[in-house]
């Protein structure tokens, strides 16, 4: 026993030594996060949220969608108001909107004008393996490449694209590339008359001349970055500070929500006011869930029904709640701060009568666990999966077509990773034992610090070799990423 | 009638060869799945015997082997150790508290999730298992032979820098023996705070001394007269 009081006393000078230098680096955390000066227009009701542009369809084909797409450095205010040097998809921040249909024939003529090579990610979408821009196929700088992929039906949602190139994501994220796939069913069953609104959620961090601050990754906020992910202390919807909305009492708004942050977990809440949550990564689900606040991992979409509860005249905001996603030795001194992401303004126009929303939307079926063929434990700890880091040459986990598999994610350390799996959509049975309250198609599932979270996943399609890894993009970029490879089923060879 | 066949001696030059191969390959089966199992319960008595006299259970729990708790990590506050200030003095800050982990390999709360090799790391190296790929490791030096370019150490005062130098054969017998020698025990320790480790520079050579130590004689010993 003595001896260990030695080994304690012996550790107090180099504690000292290793908080004082923590402290100051603990001090880049303090600087306020970015907002607006008081409405100075308080009368004006419009939105000042700007919305990116759609794509535009050059095919004159029914059920085709042929659009160009180049990503490029431009000159643009990533931080609003100073002009700095981004990469951005044609010429904008976010990049322009994929929309398209159910059935739809999607051809995307692509133009790396990039100095570095990158892929494009069509995060969430069922389409073959070579068209899911994972970084076993990069496409150099000056290349081109068309992405081509059919829209499954019953696939209608929100979703996403990025560039998803070795080791360089976070960085060309944080740079600018990044934009919005909306997935549109005909018979959609909300009301067509809801006003629907995209919000693009993400944070950045920049350097006094509006350039993203990206630290060098030997330095104390590096390796902070690196632990942490990259969270940045300026929130962003769409491009923009504290937009505003307006609403009008009684309405209801449709809004789609993606969070396309490095790392930042947002726990939204409306001030006042519940959130009926109606859809996940792949879509509407059976019946909507009155929330009081919803959380958003990286990647995830979530789609509200936001009604205007309030009364004309008022005024709230949209925001993120303070939410404890870190290891304690690396945990920002300012967390506990709530920060507001947009203002919702109502109008004074006297109420509108609500809407009729239908009670069941889509039904989603349960994949048939009678017939699960594996079961698999997927370990995830600090920038590990299963003890490993990423090889491209390594398969870690071969399955076949057909298969219907348990993955049990197991997280064993002291911060949320959000685990991702691309190509195919999987329902999430339970997380630490307790089933799911309600099922809906994921792609991505926030794993919390010592959680388990079992899904359930049909590899039905498109055989290959699939990346899995966590989606705080250091960790992505560091390694904690996995392949699984979907074969075709064995042929019977005719002796 | 054909000439019975006879073995010559230029047979002998492939024959023998071959009989030799066969009887090696026939001796393979001896050593039987018993005595595999009676090895694997010698190292695990080895690995024991180290935790016992290593004084492992002083602080992860257990007065001996039959007793409840037995490596399955703090149970109640006062097995916490205060890092800092505050050890000496009560209120002082900084004041970091480490809570002594569940080593049992329960899947959740213990050691179930890390490798057998992870285990000798983080004792022959103080790499935590949860941040350290599970590889072997060939050198001290930071970003050489698979040591982590960013390691991560585990938290003081876990006394690794001694523990060190027992050999490879002792340090597998523990992660052995804490894997497959003793009961998995659901206890979920609450995470120790700090100090923060990985911007550290506590753990270098010239602060911890060399691996392996320095060849027999060093100037302040002798060789026995």
């Amino acid at each position: 026993m003595w001896s260990q009081h030695r080994v304690v006393r012996n550790r107090v000078t180099l504690t000292l030594r290793a908080v004082l230098s923590s402290s100051a680096v603990l001090g880049a955390f303090a600087f306020p996060v970015h907002r607006p000066g008081p409405g100075t227009s308080a009368a004006a009701l419009e939105d000042t949220l700007v919305t990116p542009p759609v794509l535009k369809n050059i095919s004159t084909v029914p059920g085709t969608i042929e659009v160009n797409l180049a990503a490029a450095p431009a000159r643009l205010a990533l931080l609003p108001g100073h002009a700095t040097d981004a990469y951005a998809y044609n010429g904008t921040v976010p990049g322009p909107t994929l929309e398209v249909h159910e059935g739809d024939h999607v051809i995307i003529h692509f133009r790396n004008e990039l100095p570095e090579a990158t892929t494009i990610h069509w995060h969430g979408l069922h389409i073959p393996a070579d068209m899911d821009g994972s970084p076993l196929r990069p496409i150099g700088a000056g290349k081109q490449y068309d992405y081509k992929f059919t829209i499954p039906r019953g696939t209608a949602g929100t979703y996403w694209y990025h560039p998803h190139p070795d080791a360089r994501t976070g960085y060309q994220i944080a740079m600018g590339l990044y934009g919005a796939i909306i997935v549109r069913d005909a018979n959609d069953p909300l009301p067509a008359s809801l006003p629907e609104k995209l919000l693009i959620l993400s944070d950045n961090r920049f350097l006094p001349d509006g350039s993203p601050d990206i630290a060098d990754p030997h330095s104390p906020q590096g390796q902070i970055d690196r632990e942490n992910g990259r969270e940045g202390n300026v929130l962003l919807v769409n491009g923009q500070v504290m937009p505003v909305i307006g609403i009008r009492s009684g309405e209801v708004q449709r809004w789609r929500v993606i969070n396309v942050s490095a790392a930042r977990i947002y726990r939204l809440a409306i001030p006042g006011q519940t959130l009926l949550h109606v859809g996940d990564d792949g879509g509407l689900f059976e019946r909507p869930r009155e929330l009081n606040e919803i959380l958003l991992a990286n990647s995830e979409r979530v789609e509200l029904l936001v009604r205007g509860s309030g009364p004309p005249g008022s005024q709230t905001t949209l925001q993120t709640l303070p939410y404890d996603r870190y290891d304690p030795h690396t945990r920002p001194a300012n967390w506990e701060v709530s920060h507001d992401l947009l203002s919702l303004r109502y109008s004074d126009a006297p109420p509108v009568p609500p809407p009729a929303l239908p009670a069941v939307m889509r039904i989603v079926t349960a994949l048939d666990t009678s017939r699960v063929t594996a079961r698999r434990v997927i370990v995830l700890s600090q920038e590990l999966i299963n003890g490993k880091t990423m090889d491209m040459n390594r398969v870690d986990v071969r399955s076949r077509l057909g298969a219907t598999e348990i993955w049990e994610i197991d997280n064993v350390v002291t911060m949320d990773h959000p685990f991702h799996l691309h190509g195919f959509q999987f329902q999430i049975l339970d997380r630490d034992g307790v089933p799911e309250p309600y099922r809906s198609w994921k792609d991505v599932v926030n794993v919390r610090k010592h959680q388990t979270v079992r899904v359930v996943v049909r590899f039905d399609d498109f055989p290959g070799k699939w990346m899995f890894h966590c989606h705080i993009l250091d960790h992505e970029d560091h390694g904690m990423m996995g392949i699984l490879e979907v074969r075709p089923p064995p042929v019977r060879r005719r002796m | 009638m054909s000439t019975p066949s006879r073995i010559t001696v230029r047979h002998l030059t492939w024959i023998l060869p071959l009989g030799a191969v066969l009887a090696l390959a026939s001796f393979r089966p001896l050593s039987s799945p018993k005595e595999s199992e009676h090895s694997v319960r010698a190292q695990l008595l080895l690995g024991r015997t180290l935790v016992l006299n290593h004084d492992c259970n002083g602080c992860h729990g257990g007065a001996d082997p039959a007793s409840d708790g037995w490596l399955a990590g703090m149970k109640t506050p006062d097995q916490e150790f205060l890092i800092g200030p505050c050890a000496f003095k009560t209120g002082a800050t900084p004041c970091f508290h480490t809570r002594p982990r569940n080593l049992t390999p329960d899947n959740a709360t213990g050691l179930g999730r890390f490798s057998e090799r992870q285990i000798f790391n983080s004792i022959r190296y103080g790499l935590r298992p949860e941040d350290t790929p599970d590889v072997t490791i060939t050198s001290m030096t930071p970003g050489k032979g698979n040591f982590p370019a960013n390691p991560h150490y585990l938290a003081p005062p876990m006394p690794w820098p001694g523990w060190r130098f027992m050999s490879d054969v002792e340090l597998r017998a523990i992660a052995a023996y804490l894997k497959r020698g003793v009961k998995p025990v659901t206890n979920r320790v609450p995470d120790s705070e700090g100090p923060p480790d990985f911007w550290a520079s506590a753990y270098t050579v010239e602060k911890i001394g060399r691996y392996p130590p320095p060849v027999f004689p060093t100037a302040n010993e002798r060789e026995p007269r």
